[in-house]
């Protein structure tokens, strides 16, 4: 019985580092977000299920209507999700290997197109 | 049992209701108006520019030229040549073969009402916003450039090479159609367009052609002013003077 019990807790706790070290691509400032105990997104379920619709909604609505809201603009990803390149004022492209974009999207299989026109790091000046 | 309801209770209830959704529907009308760039844009107004080519030297144009450049980030296109470099603004030189008289011009998209971008393209890629203002949705070009083909003004340029490090509010990318676009970037935040704000005098005039105390409408009453090939009854956004 005990050595079942020693091996369910030890496949939960190898679970929760891979979990761990999989957000080490999460990006500098959604970084200092989840420190600070905020939350920017309502669900990471939700998000993490529903962003490409969210994203095909709010481009058309920005481009063909105007509508400049900070929800869901690909800018904003970018902006919070991208990672400091060690000892440089420079980021890694947010969806170059093992970065934010990258590391789900090549886990799955897809592979979107949306950096071959939109810029892949925030922008000089950005935080 | 049945439960019945008098006359008093049956107000009573109603009138809580509507005081509550009042109040909700108040929260929700003041937060609306609160960003302007919540709310789409409408066709109660119509952007132009009106170009003064008396006024307007070479230099001026030159400006415009770099001014785009630098705010949309083209024109550094390795490895492109002759035709394909993109060219989203341009400066003309027309001649009165009659009087000899040469104007310069500043060419640039003259976003139509009616116009033949839009009508030609296969995908509604090419669209006009109720602004008037006519942008491609790169996110739907296929890259077949017919509105190039349909365009009267060689307004619009093809992207030839894999490109990085664009502009944040510019995507740019290999195999769509781009163009000038008014700078919508900075319209949409109340702002002059990059190649107007370049010029110091009052040689280009941006704003509301609708807007009766527009600057731009008040000068468009009262000098004379022409459309690039008004024959073709494009109703260009896009004004010239002085040629």
């Amino acid at each position: 019985m005990n050595r079942w019990i020693i091996l369910f807790f030890s496949l939960i706790m190898t679970g929760a580092f891979a979990h761990g070290q999989k957000t080490h691509s999460l990006g500098d400032e959604a970084h200092s977000i989840r420190d600070s105990g905020k939350t920017y997104h309502e669900s990471i379920s939700v998000i993490r299920k529903m962003h490409p619709e969210f994203l095909n909604h709010k481009r058309d609505k920005t481009l063909r209507e105007g509508v400049r809201t900070e929800e869901y603009s690909l800018k904003g990803c970018v902006t919070c999700h991208a990672t400091k390149k060690d000892n440089s004022n420079d980021y890694h492209s947010v969806n170059s290997e093992g970065q934010f974009c990258s590391t789900c999207h090549k886990k799955v299989a897809t592979s979107m197109d949306c950096f071959s026109c939109h810029r892949t790091t925030p922008a000089q000046g950005a935080k | 049992m049945e439960k019945t309801i008098n006359r008093r209770d049956f107000i009573k209830t109603t009138t809580a209701t509507t005081a509550g959704v009042a109040t909700l529907a108040t929260g929700i009308t003041l937060t609306t108006f609160v960003n302007a760039n919540e709310n789409p844009v409408t066709n109660e107004k119509r952007w132009g520019m009106l170009i003064d080519t008396n006024r307007l030297t070479e230099t001026d144009i030159d400006g415009m030229v770099s001014a785009c450049q630098n705010e949309h980030g083209w024109g550094s296109d390795k490895l492109s040549t002759g035709d394909q470099k993109a060219s989203w603004i341009k400066k003309l030189k027309v001649k009165d073969t009659a009087t000899g008289r040469i104007s310069n011009l500043a060419l640039m998209c003259q976003h139509c009402e009616e116009p033949p971008c839009v009508d030609v393209c296969p995908t509604n890629a090419s669209m006009k916003r109720e602004d008037g203002i006519v942008l491609v949705d790169k996110h739907l070009c296929i890259g077949c450039r017919y509105c190039m083909m349909a365009c009267p003004y060689e307004a619009r340029s093809f992207v030839h090479e894999e490109l990085t490090d664009q502009k944040e509010h510019m995507p740019r990318g290999k195999g769509t159609v781009e163009s000038c676009t008014m700078c919508v970037h900075k319209v949409d935040k109340g702002e002059q367009p990059a190649c107007v704000a370049s010029v110091n005098s009052d040689a280009v005039i941006f704003g509301d052609l609708y807007d009766s105390s527009s600057k731009i409408n008040q000068t468009l009453k009262k000098v004379q002013s022409t459309q690039i090939r008004a024959d073709l009854n494009l109703n260009t956004a896009v004004r010239y003077s002085g040629i």
